[in-house]
């Protein structure tokens, strides 16, 4: 049976971070969509929720924790996935006491992501 | 003879042997911050593999630490040759308007960031200029972190050559300058490393590197004899429970081995320098990073794993002592 592709919003102020994991995460068949800021990001998810988002920790005007915290009240089900610099262990911390799946520190491996990307889908399809 | 009738346990008593701890310990704190330099070096390099996801946080985050631990060892230095302070000073403030420079083109690239998806991306772009600061082929001469680092060393050992802490007549008196020999003369860098004031084997030594170091020697496979070099040396073997900083006595065969061998791999580094008198191809096992300089050669070992240090310090003290 074919897996089921997931929807997989990346949101991070680095272009660089987006650019890079959208054609990685697109290889598994999953549809990817890239966000350089939370407005724009929670926007969308308004139109219509994604499966999985993965968001950076730090940016400005609304952060990654509010990020998580708005995703989550729309939709339960969504599985948060924190980006994080080397200095934001702690925050991390606090993401994942407020619901996030995962968290994982910049600099990374795609292929670090995608782990955990594969539980995420694990327990949505559970 | 047996190397253990050659080692002799210095006491704590003179105020020269405590100054000698305190410098050595000192020379192995700035052996640290260095060791701490090279992993961020290290670390560098492995992220501009292109494997990773990073951004431009990560490469200014390098820069910053990198500056920050040069400051610390640049302190160390000035406290062991206070006479090359300013000199040392002025090149670390040539270093740090360097890295102004790299954190202005990170912000320039940041507002060029163009949309399209480059080969090189400009983070990358960045981490490959600051790797080149650090330790790639410099566009002048000498201009180099690690250039700057050999420098310091430099500096630190010809200093303390030059006050010679050890060379006080009172010092070791009936013992060393009436018979240079061989003979290793042990001190205590943390009062834990030799049990009993008269060593029968080497179980009487608690310090991991330098029984390591002596094993080959101790089970005959290489015998401490003056005959055998072209030169009678005398060494200081400071040494605690896993730090090993030996030395000679000798200005005209300057060689200075700092081991720190334990359980945890992070901590553990094997340091050398050899003045031009002394072959380190044939002392040093493979896998060192070599730095020749007019002064002498300067080697290291970093981030080895247990076993791979100790097979390194047995080496080594074989070859030292049969050479």
């Amino acid at each position: 049976m074919e897996a089921q592709k997931l929807k997989i919003m990346v949101i991070d102020d680095e272009n660089i971070v987006g650019k890079r994991l959208k054609p990685v995460l697109e290889k598994s068949g999953d549809i990817v969509e890239t966000f350089e800021d939370g407005v724009s990001a929670l926007a969308r998810f308004e139109e219509e929720p994604f499966d999985i988002v993965v968001t950076d920790i730090r940016m400005e005007k609304i952060d990654g924790i509010e990020v998580l915290e708005r995703v989550l009240a729309k939709s339960s089900r969504t599985k948060v996935i924190i980006i994080t610099g080397y200095a934001t262990v702690e925050v991390a911390r606090e993401a994942l006491s407020k619901g996030a799946f995962d968290f994982i520190a910049k600099p990374f491996k795609p292929a670090d992501l995608r782990t955990i990307i594969k539980r995420a889908s694990q327990e949505l399809n559970a | 003879m047996n190397i253990l009738e050659k080692l002799k346990i210095v006491k704590h008593k003179n105020p020269d042997i405590i100054d000698f701890c305190i410098e050595t310990i000192r020379f192995r704190k700035l052996l640290e911050n260095a060791q701490a330099l090279l992993d961020l070096f290290e670390d560098g390099h492995e992220k501009n593999l292109g494997e990773y996801i990073l951004d431009r946080h990560y490469v200014t985050s390098l820069i910053d630490n990198v500056v920050e631990r040069l400051g610390l060892m640049i302190y160390d230095a000035c406290v062991l040759a206070p006479e090359s302070g300013e000199k040392l000073y002025t090149q670390y403030d040539k270093h740090k308007l360097k890295a102004g420079r790299l954190f202005r083109d990170s912000e320039d690239s940041e507002k060029k960031n163009s949309d399209e998806l480059t080969s090189i991306t400009p983070e990358y772009k960045l981490l490959a200029e600051v790797l080149k600061w650090l330790d790639g082929e410099p566009s002048e001469p000498e201009s180099t972190v690690l250039d700057f680092m050999v420098h310091i060393y430099v500096c630190v050992l010809k200093s303390l050559e030059t006050k010679n802490i050890l060379k006080s007549e009172a010092l070791f008196k009936g013992g060393i300058s009436k018979d240079p020999g061989s003979n290793i003369y042990l001190v205590d860098l943390w009062k834990d490393a030799f049990f009993s004031p008269k060593l029968r084997s080497l179980d009487d030594i608690n310090s991991i590197p330098l029984k390591y170091f002596l094993m080959d020697v101790y089970h005959g496979r290489a015998l401490p004899n003056s005959k055998n070099g072209k030169k009678a040396v005398t060494w200081i073997a400071a040494a605690s429970e896993y730090r090993l900083s030996l030395s000679t006595l000798k200005s005209d065969f300057q060689f200075r081995l700092e081991a720190t061998a334990s359980d945890y791999e992070k901590s553990n580094f094997i340091f050398v320098f050899a003045d031009h008198s002394i072959n380190t191809k044939n002392i040093l096992p493979a896998g060192f990073h070599i730095e020749k300089t007019d002064y002498g050669r300067f080697a290291w070992s970093i981030d080895a794993a247990s076993e791979t240090i100790e097979d390194n310090l047995i080496l080594i003290g074989r070859n030292l002592f049969s050479a």
